[in-house]
């Protein structure tokens, strides 16, 4: 395919008064590693919500894969590939780890609606790979609550791999870890994401996180793309050091 | 895994035998019961696995009652005939009116959820109230009597152990299936379940009309034994009661709400034997109950098994 896998065009979001979104472009390319960075309240999760189909843009275009997806509720533009994880961690926390990535793998492989067989022993070789993949092997068996929250999180990313997607959005994988954890958690999308031939859009706070990983850096400020670039020339940016890098250090 | 299934032969060699010991009275209240048993089951799919209260359920065990009252009523076909056909339509008619009220309801949920179900109930039971040719008004549909040898207490009550029976075995099948576990997912987190590629809405819809039709069965079997059907049964009380059955017995187990019907029926039917009063007993009991059992009957195991109770290694959720 010729062209971005994601192409966003004058994207815009209002609440009321307020421009959460005010024309944001973007395009990311096949197999890119996109950080998307900003201080709090730029508009990155907003941003993720109307790429999903969560919220309607007021305005815009968003293109995946060359197909117009605006406005598409959540789950058809999941059905084409777009897997996302959560700022807030989501997963099924009475289920177990495997009962987890079972739902993820059944509902990609169009079976929510079976009535037969039983879901029991349905995609459990898969689902263990995919949990394997994270380095859940052995808390398969666990109740997804139970788990740490670095855990959970990589719980949700087996959950958003096993629907095959082929562009990943993550808002903020990494929040809530230590320092170390932040680092060896982004390493690991990183490395599956290019062993499984994804593209990644995610957003961060953590500059040290954005620079070990991504191959591009989109700064969102007040709604509104302030710079963009590899992360050298994002770091070089005067403005971008005094809005944000300048505010981080 | 087997000790599951030899548990279950066990229950159910004991509810073949159990009438054969019983009077007439207790055989009707073993028959309410099984009835109750499955409305408290269809309720908590909804509840249990759907996450979903719904408080206007008795709209379709209502329904269910109702139609099978006409149904048997009716002189166009042989009776025979029209009994053979009635646990169908009753479940048809109930999960026609699942599927508008539905329609509507699964659009909001929590407490608007709730409400609209509640809503929508009252709005039956007003109907039922009103619409006299149909329902028989105030006085409801009496009369009722199932054909033949049916007619006796014992025959019906193995009619009515088929039937719910055959009730409990389908939600089971529906509540494991690759749909029971979106329903599941659906409770823990409905966004996470929608960014999987999945129809929230068409599944909570879905989940609503066959918990709507297997409480419709339930209604059926119950009008029949009972002999008649009033408004009461369309009233917002009615819809609490698979509430209390379920969460006395236990919103997390399948099987928990068919035994807090159980309990519910048999302490009901020994109090108010005692005491005029017995509605002010029950509430004590049932509100001692839950204080001490806050996962229902069934959770108790789960709770010893925590406290360190535990005399052989149970399975695992895994091997289970």
């Amino acid at each position: 395919m010729s062209g971005p896998i994601l192409r966003v065009e004058s994207l815009v979001k209002r609440f009321g008064g307020l421009h959460a979104l005010s024309g944001v472009d973007l395009a990311v390319e096949e197999g890119e590693f996109r950080a998307i960075i900003g201080p709090n309240g730029a508009g990155k999760s907003t941003f993720f919500n109307a790429l999903t189909g969560l919220l309607r843009p007021n305005s815009g275009r968003i293109t995946f894969e060359g197909r117009d997806i605006t406005g598409e509720p959540p789950h058809r533009v999941a059905r084409r590939g777009v897997a996302r994880t959560f700022q807030i961690t989501s997963v099924f926390p009475d289920l177990s780890a495997l009962e987890n990535v079972q739902v993820a793998l059944l509902a990609h492989a169009r079976r929510s609606w079976s009535l037969w067989p039983q879901a029991r022993t349905l995609g459990t070789a898969r689902a263990r790979e995919l949990l394997a993949l994270v380095g859940l092997a052995t808390s398969a068996a666990k109740p997804a609550g139970a788990l740490a929250h670095g855990d959970q999180k990589r719980l949700e990313l087996a959950i958003a791999l096993a629907g095959k997607p082929r562009l990943l959005l993550l808002d903020e994988p990494t929040a809530g870890m230590a320092a170390q954890e932040r680092l060896e958690t982004i390493r690991l999308v990183h490395r599956i994401a290019r062993e499984l031939g994804l593209s990644c859009v995610f957003t961060e706070h953590d500059m040290t996180v954005v620079f070990a990983v991504a191959t591009r850096i989109t700064v969102l400020h007040q709604g509104r793309v302030l710079a963009e670039g590899t992360p050298a020339e994002v770091r070089a940016r005067p403005e971008v050091q005094q809005v944000y890098l300048g505010e981080a250090a | 895994m087997k000790g599951q299934y030899a548990a279950l032969l066990a229950a159910a060699a004991a509810l073949l035998v159990l009438p054969l010991g019983l009077t007439d009275f207790w055989i009707f209240i073993a028959i309410e019961v099984l009835a109750f048993a499955l409305y408290a089951v269809s309720f908590n799919v909804l509840l249990g696995y759907g996450g979903m209260l719904s408080f206007g359920h008795a709209a379709f065990f209502g329904v269910g009652g109702y139609t099978a009252a006409l149904v048997a009523r009716q002189s166009a076909v042989a009776p025979e005939l029209a009994f053979a056909c009635l646990p169908v339509i009753a479940m048809l008619v109930s999960a026609a009116a699942a599927l508008v009220i539905g329609f509507f309801a699964v659009r909001r949920s929590g407490i608007y959820f709730a409400m609209l179900t509640f809503a929508f109930q009252m709005l039956l039971y007003t109907i039922a109230l009103k619409a006299t040719p149909l329902t028989g008004g105030d006085d409801g549909l009496t009369g009722l009597k199932p054909p033949g040898a049916l007619a006796q207490p014992l025959p019906y009550y193995y009619f009515a152990l088929l039937m719910a029976g055959a009730g409990l075995y389908v939600l089971h099948c529906v509540v494991n299936s690759p749909f029971g576990y979106m329903l599941r997912a659906l409770r823990a987190s409905a966004l996470r379940v929608q960014h999987l590629g999945v129809n929230v809405r068409a599944h909570r819809l879905a989940a609503f009309v066959v918990s709507g039709a297997f409480a419709g069965l339930a209604g059926a079997i119950f009008a029949l034994s009972n002999g008649n059907i009033f408004p009461g049964w369309l009233d917002w009380t009615a819809s609490a009661t698979p509430v209390v059955m379920a969460v006395l017995g236990g919103t997390a187990s399948f099987l928990g709400p068919a035994l807090g019907a159980a309990v519910y029926v048999v302490l009901e039917v020994l109090i108010s034997g005692r005491t005029e009063y017995w509605p002010l007993a029950m509430g004590v009991i049932i509100v001692i109950l839950i204080l001490l059992m806050p996962e229902g009957l069934t959770g108790l195991w789960r709770v010893a098994r925590r406290a360190g109770i535990r005399a052989a290694p149970l399975p695992t959720r895994e091997a289970r």
